[in-house]
């Protein structure tokens, strides 16, 4: 048992102890470590002001290896990157090969005026380095995905894609180049499986963060801790902590058990270990499930997928949760281990009111399992959301169709943002088998749908915009197919 | 030969930066994150963190303040409310209507009441929960139409006229008439309001502000404290953003940081959060619009009336002003023969409502287009011919409604030149087959122009001063009043500062923005940042110019060759000094600055600049408000889903006349970044309050400017050539607010698809065109 985190920050180790641990690493950086380059904006992961690299090491690769993908360091906690490297904006330019040399990304930001107010720059200079880490000739349109998790309110993007694309014709050294893997794997060796728990004292209160490394540790510790807050990616928590909503003594964070993070396309279904990220799953349905590909490619942003989790957004259990709708069609089954042993739910029989599910303290969701469609069923999913990229939908859908001729054979509609938890609509569904698919059984069904939700008016849209939505996306399903039949 | 010689004469007559791309002034720094913002400035180990406790009603009274918990609370270093201001508790730039902290009235929620400092965020955080403030609350107003109703306004009402409006309408063979509700905006600067205040000996100041307008912090700060002017320096080395949004607004964290600083003898730093910033500032102002048209069957507009009303929030800030400017531009780029134009400022219990990029324009622009794009669509023509139809012209139709005479007009040419460029006809014309053919979206197309009067419409801000600093290795350091906002000013000045003295770029630096070395200046704002700041410093280096030509004249003469010192033939290029009389003599700038120093002559100078011939008299509305206009247009492509509402900007071509570019890409910065947060006011961007005029959408989760994926898919920007403006330095033209008017062709374009359903409504589209209004519109229209 370690009482202390392993980090490494530009190539340089810190030892993390005590209160340190528990702050978001973008405070860690600006307030112990003086690297003020990075920004905190929103404090919640929707500007990306406060971008870093986050390295993990590479335990498939044969030689030493970190990954690096961009994160959001304002909702990532300390305690959670034991191993990590974590590369800031200095770093990019101040490292040991290049002696304070800009990089290729830093150049063109230059050459191209993508800085104006400069405040965003950092952010961004960073996220289009961690693009170029994957890949070396990112195109137009993917510099243009790849950074819908940087806001900038200067320059009109404009001059920061003409940068990427300067970028993509000169490489850069890569970062594992400049922050040799070697000597921090080193550092970590023998160590890198050891369960840590930091405790802090604050006051009269013990705070307690433990970090397990198996299954069994974690059962074992929520076991004896019922009342344990548990973080995976932290992109809900880590906002909850900022804005002083989420207050907890005693913490558990998963993203050191490798168990969980499995992925695979198995026969014909996914599985996926509950701290699987978007980004992996995002990168195994691309040519598989185009669908659910395009849901996942607009789930919050690169930096929020590159740590967000499928089981984050199952135990989040929100009503506007972009993967449920898929999740409920599909019937996907949730794997739910306890100190007792392991239990399978079927997502549709999971929720039971807003935010309320069935699981027992001391249980953790597992494994997700998803059954895929066949190829001759239709499949549309649906994410409406007042902008496009990095946005929390004001509605969502999900059907799937089975036609037998022009007769519906099977089906099954899941609707979010329209009540409590998102919701199957059984007479819907019921109404629709067996009649003829045209555009009049879709409208007649919209009207049915209407009756089986209850929408809300709030900050993302009004009651009489989601029951419109409700009706329309029946009626844009029926475009969708038919205008796809008929390039086909 | 010709080559050869004609590149010599441009060496001779210098200018060799003025008219690059160079990079930002900043650009290193920002990229590499070096470049230093308020709170990266380093804590002194006194230093205090700052906050406040707010108004917990829209409106009401305070019935009690304790913050006798607060003040016992561990590391809690003091607690102020207004009793520990003093008597000058009042601010406002134009009206003095502000509280700083209410002392009795509550004017809208989380209006500053209590200033909490305390030694760590931790224990201020925890301190602001001991506060209570107990209020007795009243009926608030929430809308331009309450207030209208119970006749709670700031300010008379304005009117511009001419002719005999009413009439020509009537007279007219088409009548139109409707109103139009324009939605307010969130600046969304990065870097939110910030303030660091250091006690100094005398009772003085150093405030560092991320602020537009320092004279206003240090006048504030003085004011409000008690102290004189020359007690308090402001100082602003740059702004993470600010859009308008810190020309007034900065001023209530500086109070607080410099309160603080002033009770306890120690630092104090205000830094609000995102949420705090969105939730207590002021917006671009929200409108409503009463308009009659009257026009001809060929599309003429022979008479109109608008009626404006802005919502102004709680005070008046800048409101008056920029109602002024929505009176100014309510016509846009048409001559109207008979004109009546009134506004109204509101008051309601919001924060009160400030400058944004536009300043009142855009309302005004917005109002004029949607009026044409009804006109075409009752008239069945195309709108870009009923705009050319009603466009000013040249020689006759030239006179504003004010009065000022439009010269420089090339609207015309840019609006025809524009819509061969971005092939609008073709366009157009396959539209309506383009609609049939696709069952799930709409497609629409418009052009709109912008007409952008430049120079502050209060004439004594029409004024900027400018210190020169010439140091003996011949390099120099330039202050302005003007701030850097990452609009590239400092970058502008440092070229036309390069230039006048024929020496490199580098040579010359900008120095952070500061009262001590530049008194009583205006706000970095109007667009006329270069303008005004640019030209006071060219004035400042040909005073020290014509000190050194003298000089060198003497140095560089040749008697035995028959030239006798001659300062109108010295010439300062390529960092030589040269008489032009015999070119391969001379010496360099830096040997000439050594030289001049051992001879007693003065290496510093202030440059100073005021705007020729600029009034408006407000009572008459008549005037010569304007030095000139900036001008331009926007073609915008659409297409909305049909079922969901949801908008893609497929292409959009600009083409604006900024005259002479100083800066070709700061420039362009400039008209990119202007269109794209034009768009986002026009689209996506939406101010959600609840019943208790509590602010909803206070943070990027629920507040959504354009991302990146927003950019249209495809984007073409141009700039008119253009070097007709001789009124301006080096004759450019203002660029930072006349491209955020193009963005209205988004919605525009946004309205022209609704066109195409086959229904006889009227697609009424309020602006935002977010979403769930188009789908509003679609339903209604389908029904």
């Amino acid at each position: 048992m370690r009482d202390h985190i392993l980090l490494f920050v530009n190539g340089r180790q810190h030892r993390v102890s005590g209160a340190d641990a528990f702050i978001p690493l973008s405070n860690f950086l600006r307030e112990r470590l003086a690297l003020c380059g990075t920004k905190i904006v929103c404090s919640e992961g929707d500007c990306g002001s406060c971008s870093v690299l986050c390295g993990i090491a590479d335990a498939a690769s044969a030689k030493p290896t970190f990954k690096y993908a961009a994160i959001d360091s304002c909702i990532r906690f300390v305690y959670q990157l034991d191993g990590c490297n974590i590369v800031t904006v200095e770093g990019i330019a101040d490292n040991e090969k290049s002696s304070g040399q800009l990089n290729s990304v830093q150049r063109a930001m230059i050459d191209c005026h993508g800085s104006q107010c400069g405040f965003c720059t950092p952010g961004f200079v960073v996220a289009m380095t961690g693009m170029l880490e994957n890949d070396d000739q990112p195109s137009e349109r993917q510099w243009r995905r790849g950074l819908t998790g940087n806001l900038c309110r200067c320059t009109g993007y404009t001059p920061i894609v003409k940068a990427g694309l300067q970028c993509s014709q000169n490489r850069s050294p890569k970062i594992n180049e400049c922050f040799p893997p070697a000597p921090m794997v080193a550092a970590m060796s023998g160590i890198s499986d050891d369960e840590i728990r930091i405790e802090h004292v604050v006051g009269e209160a013990t705070q307690t963060i433990y970090c397990p490394t198996s299954l069994e540790q974690a059962t074992n510790f929520l076991a004896d801790n019922p009342s344990a807050k548990i973080v995976a990616g932290a992109t809900d928590v880590g906002v909850q902590f900022n804005k002083g909503f989420c207050h907890s003594e005693i913490w558990m964070d998963l993203n050191r058990v490798s168990a969980l993070k499995h992925l695979k396309l198995a026969g014909n279904a996914i599985v996926a270990g509950a701290c699987a990220t978007w980004t992996d799953i995002e990168n195994l349905v691309e040519k598989r499930l185009p669908q659910f590909y395009e849901i996942v490619s607009v789930f919050g942003s690169p930096q929020i997928r590159n740590v967000g989790t499928i089981g984050g957004n199952i135990i989040n259990a929100s009503p506007i949760a972009d993967s449920l709708p898929f999740l409920f069609v599909t019937g996907a089954e949730l794997q739910i281990v306890g100190k007792s042993g392991t239990r399978k739910v079927n997502i549709n029989d999971f929720y039971q009111g807003y935010k309320t599910f069935d699981m027992q303290p001391a249980e953790l969701l597992a494994q997700v399992k998803i059954p895929l469609p066949s190829n001759d069923e239709e499949l549309r999913l649906y994410k409406i959301s007042r902008r496009k990229d990095l946005d929390i939908s004001s509605f969502t859908a999900a059907i799937r169709m089975k036609l037998d001729g022009e007769a519906i054979e099977s089906c099954a509609i899941a609707y979010g943002a329209v009540g409590p938890v998102v919701l199957r609509l059984p007479e819907t569904e019921s109404f629709l088998i067996g009649r003829t698919f045209d555009l009049n059984t879709m409208e007649q069904a919209g009207y049915i749908a209407v009756k089986e939700i209850a929408p809300i008016t709030d900050v993302r849209g009004g009651d009489e915009y989601r029951l419109q939505l409700a009706r329309n996306v029946l009626k844009k399903f029926f475009h969708e197919v038919r205008a796809a039949g008929a390039l086909a | 030969m010709n080559t050869d010689s004609s590149k010599t004469a441009e060496r001779i007559l210098g200018g060799t930066a003025v008219g690059k791309s160079i990079p930002h002034d900043s650009a290193v720094g920002h990229v590499t994150g070096a470049a230093s913002y308020i709170d990266d400035l380093p804590c002194r180990v006194d230093e205090l963190f700052v906050g406040f406790v707010g108004s917990p009603v829209a409106n009401g009274t305070i019935k009690s303040i304790d913050i006798s918990k607060a003040i016992d609370a561990q590391g809690v270093a003091c607690v102020l409310t207004s009793k520990d201001v003093g008597p000058h508790n009042i601010f406002g730039p134009l009206f003095c209507d502000e509280p700083f902290l209410a002392d009795k009235e509550l004017l809208y929620v989380g209006q500053p009441v209590v200033v909490i400092a305390a030694e760590t965020e931790q224990a201020l955080a925890e301190a602001r929960n001991l506060v209570t403030i107990e209020a007795e609350p009243e009926n608030p107003i929430f809308s331009i139409d309450d207030a209208i109703a119970s006749e709670h306004f700031i300010g008379p009402t304005r009117r511009i006229k001419r002719g005999h409006p009413i009439k020509a309408i009537a007279g007219a063979t088409h009548q139109l008439s409707g109103e139009f509700r324009i939605a307010g905006q969130e600046h969304f600067y990065l870097e939110s309001q910030a303030a660091v205040a250091f006690p100094g000996e005398q009772n003085q100041l150093v405030v560092h502000s991320s602020t537009q307008n320092t004279t206003e912090i240090q006048t504030m700060v003085a004011e409000v404290l008690g102290l004189s002017m020359h007690q308090v320096v402001c100082i602003c080395k740059r702004m993470g953003g600010a859009f308008g949004g810190k020309e007034t607004q900065a001023v209530i964290p500086a109070l607080m940081a410099s309160l603080v600083a002033q009770r306890t003898g120690r630092a104090a730093r205000i830094v609000y959060d995102k949420d705090t910033d969105m939730c207590v500032t002021g917006k671009r102002h929200p409108y409503r619009c009463n308009w009659h048209v009257g026009f001809e069957s060929d599309g003429t507009i022979v008479g109109l009336k608008v009626d404006f009303f802005s919502d102004g929030g709680s005070a008046a800030d800048l409101s008056t002003s920029v109602m002024e400017r929505t009176l100014l531009h309510a016509e846009n780029a048409y001559y109207i023969e008979d004109i009546e134009i009134n506004g109204r400022v509101c008051r309601t219990n919001f924060p009160p409502n400030t400058a944004f990029r536009g300043f009142g324009g855009p309302q005004a622009i917005a109002s004029m287009e949607n009026i044409i794009e009804r006109v075409a669509e009752k008239l069945k023509i195309d709108s870009l011919d009923l705009r050319l139809i009603n466009v000013y012209g040249d020689t006759d139709r030239n006179v504003t409604p004010y009065g000022q005479l439009y010269t420089g007009n090339h609207l015309t040419e840019i609006m025809t030149t524009l819509a061969e460029t971005s092939n609008y006809r073709d366009r157009i014309a396959g539209l309506d087959q383009k609609n049939k053919n696709d069952s799930l979206r709409l497609h629409g197309i418009t052009m709109t122009p912008v007409k952008f009067g430049i120079s502050f419409t209060t004439k004594f801000l029409n004024q900027a001063n400018a210190l020169i600093n010439v140091y003996t290795d011949g390099t120099v350091q330039v202050s302005t009043g003007g701030t850097e906002m990452g609009q590239g000013l400092n970058t502008k000045i440092r070229q036309l500062v390069a230039d006048e003295f024929g020496i490199p770029f580098p040579s010359v630096i900008v120095m952070p923005t500061s009262t001590e070395k530049n008194n009583n200046t205006s706000p970095t704002a109007a667009s006329a940042g270069t303008d005004l700041n640019g030209a006071a410093a060219v004035d400042g280096c040909r005073i020290i110019k014509s000190r050194l030509a003298n000089f060198a004249a003497e140095l560089l003469a040749s008697p035995k060759d028959g030239l006798i010192p001659s300062p109108e033939h010295i010439a300062f290029t390529d960092g030589m000094v040269r008489d032009r009389r015999q070119p391969n003599a001379g010496m360099t700038f830096a040997e000439l600055t050594r030289k001049a120093r051992m001879e007693r002559i003065d290496l510093g100078a202030r440059g100073f600049y005021k705007t020729p011939g600029v009034d408006f008299n407000r009572e008459t509305g008549r005037g010569n408000p304007f030095l000139y206009y900036t001008q331009g247009a926007a073609v915008a492509e659409v297409s909305i889903d049909r079922f969901t509402g949801e908008l893609s900007v497929e292409r959009v071509d600009l083409l604006m006349d900024i005259g002479k570019s100083i800066n070709p890409k700061v420039d362009m910065g400039q008209i990119t970044g202007g269109f794209i947060q034009g768009m986002g006011w026009v689209t996506a961007e939406s101010l959600v309050y609840d019943d208790g005029g509590r602010l909803l959408t206070h943070s990027p989760t629920t507040y959504k400017i354009p991302a990146i994926t927003d950019l249209p898919i495809d984007f073409r920007c141009a700039m008119f050539p253009n070097d007709d403006n001789l009124h301006c330095v080096r004759r450019s033209k203002a660029v930072g607010e006349p491209p955020l008017m193009l963005g209205i062709a988004v919605w525009a374009a946004v309205k022209n698809a609704l066109t195409y359903l086959p229904s006889e409504k009227d697609p009424n589209l309020k602006l935002p065109a977010t979403g769930e209004e188009i789908l509003r519109c679609l339903t209604e229209m389908e029904c």
